[in-house]
């Protein structure tokens, strides 16, 4: 289709349309989810509170007896899990709820991830106020936490671009939204929230393939260590750019037959 | 902008569609569990040409089916054309199903600024034009009211209220007058007229011989 626009004056266009519909479409999920609801955002602090309790009584004196701030070290891979997790799996669901808008109106198709990951933010905004609580409990420095938003960027840019992938591939393959519900339990587990990899080479050499693990790993460094390894920090951001580009390049390879298979 | 807004030159689409098909038993059991039906290819507009010049009213009427609103998306490129030529000037904003973008666990006020950006307007934009939004629509008394609350005939006054806001060019209106009171339809009727007369382009579908034959600079009939 011929537009009669200048290409920059185009772009910048669309880069505003971008921002500006997915940051609408994330405050009407928004409020939609809260919509109704006696305890509002309390809920969104249940879930981990409670994953962490339940984990924290059972494993404090196991798996994180030689843990240095254990409830700590699992509250911060609890959140951000939380995080990757709900992003990932509305991601594999928003094309098929948004499909009349997709077939009505020609929108920035993006903008309906973007959405996911910007409200996900909300949510996880309350999970770092647990965090930073903890923090003060356990007497840790809590100016640390302020080092949390740049490895949040780098959680979010892998999110969307996760999300990007699994969102195209799912119109094509219904399917994907159970591979994925099965995918992420595994990668749960396989990623060192309740435990440490410690020095099991095994472990460790399966981690290095799990993007998770750098992101945790990079926060717990800067939350409770106070430093960060180079290799975490390098493999968190190529790993971030590398998925974000992968799922940009397919998904806009996929979305102009959205409105067709919808 | 100086000539036609919109230009297709041999338009073809095709589509993929689920149906019965006489096959073994074996195959039958295949299609069960793995639950995907088996597809045929059917084509719906085959080297479909039409020009809309700027300041026209354009009606395309036929039965179910037939490609109407294919049409539409195709101009608006929601869908993707196998085949021919597009030329569009000017920002589309596309009413194909009036209620899809509105939400209704939400209030009118919270749906006008979700659609308003879905139509690519900015939030400032949308808080500039929201009394004039909300006093075209004539639903000033249920701008905090729930959607669910509200007609089908509210509804389409809702939607077109924002349509006509977003700054269009060119109007790609599917069945809206269908529902809707008379008063509600003289009044976007008026605004169409205006609409046109400053250069604006509207193409219609509908399956209102009437409306057509009383608005429309002219008539496509697709079989």
């Amino acid at each position: 289709m011929k537009q009669t626009m200048s290409l920059p004056k185009n772009f910048i266009e669309k880069i505003k349309r971008l921002i500006e519909t997915s940051y609408q479409i994330a405050k009407t999920e928004f409020k939609l989810k809260n919509e109704g609801s006696y305890l509002g955002i309390f809920w969104y602090l249940l879930n981990p509170i409670l994953t962490f309790i339940l984990l924290f009584l059972i494993f404090k004196d196991r798996l994180g007896v030689n843990i240095p701030f254990y409830a700590l070290y699992l509250l911060i891979g609890i959140v951000m899990f939380n995080f990757f997790q709900s992003s990932t799996l509305e991601a594999t669901r928003v094309i098929r709820d948004y499909r009349y808008v997709i077939k009505s109106i020609n929108f920035p198709k993006e903008s309906l991830i973007i959405s996911i990951i910007l409200k996900n933010l909300f949510s996880h905004f309350f999970e770092i106020i647990l965090v930073s609580i903890v923090m003060v409990f356990l007497k840790v420095e809590i100016v640390r936490i302020f080092y949390y938003p740049f490895v949040f960027l780098l959680l979010a840019l892998f999110g969307l671009g996760i999300s990007l992938f699994l969102s195209s591939l799912t119109v094509y393959f219904v399917d994907m939204e159970n591979v994925w519900q099965f995918l992420v339990r595994l990668i749960w587990l396989a990623t060192p929230i309740f435990y440490s990899v410690g020095g099991q080479i095994r472990l460790f050499y399966l981690n290095l393939l799990n993007p998770m693990y750098y992101y945790i790993s990079l926060a717990r460094g800067f939350i409770i260590e106070g430093q960060i390894s180079n290799c975490i920090f390098w493999g968190a951001v190529i790993y971030s750019v590398l998925f974000w580009g992968v799922g940009w390049f397919v998904f806009n390879k996929l979305k102009n037959k959205f409105a067709e298979l919808i | 902008m100086n000539g036609p807004k919109i230009v297709l030159k041999n338009i073809s689409k095709r589509f993929k569609i689920g149906y019965r098909k006489n096959i073994g038993a074996l195959a039958r059991v295949l299609y069960f569990f793995s639950s995907r039906e088996p597809k045929r290819t059917i084509e719906v507009l085959k080297d479909f040409s039409l020009t809309v010049n700027k300041g026209e009213i354009v009606g395309i009427i036929g039965l179910n089916g037939c490609g109407k609103s294919t049409i539409l998306r195709i101009i608006a490129g929601i869908y993707e054309k196998d085949k021919g030529e597009i030329i569009v000037n000017g920002k589309i904003i596309s009413l194909i199903n009036l209620y899809a973008g509105l939400k209704d666990r939400l209030t009118m006020r919270d749906n006008i600024y979700l659609l308003g950006s879905l139509f690519g307007m900015p939030t400032k934009e949308i808080k500039k034009k929201f009394h004039s939004i909300v006093n075209f629509s004539g639903l000033e008394k249920f701008v905090d009211t729930k959607l669910y609350q509200f007609s089908n005939g509210m509804l389409q006054r809702l939607a077109f209220s924002i349509a006509i806001h977003a700054n269009p060019d060119i109007l790609l209106l599917d069945e809206v007058f269908e529902i809707g009171d008379e008063e509600f339809r003289k009044r976007s009727v008026k605004w169409i007229e205006g609409f046109v007369r400053k250069g604006g382009c509207v193409v219609l579908v509908t399956h209102d011989l009437e409306l057509v034959n009383k608005y429309c600079d002219r008539i496509v009939k697709i079989d």
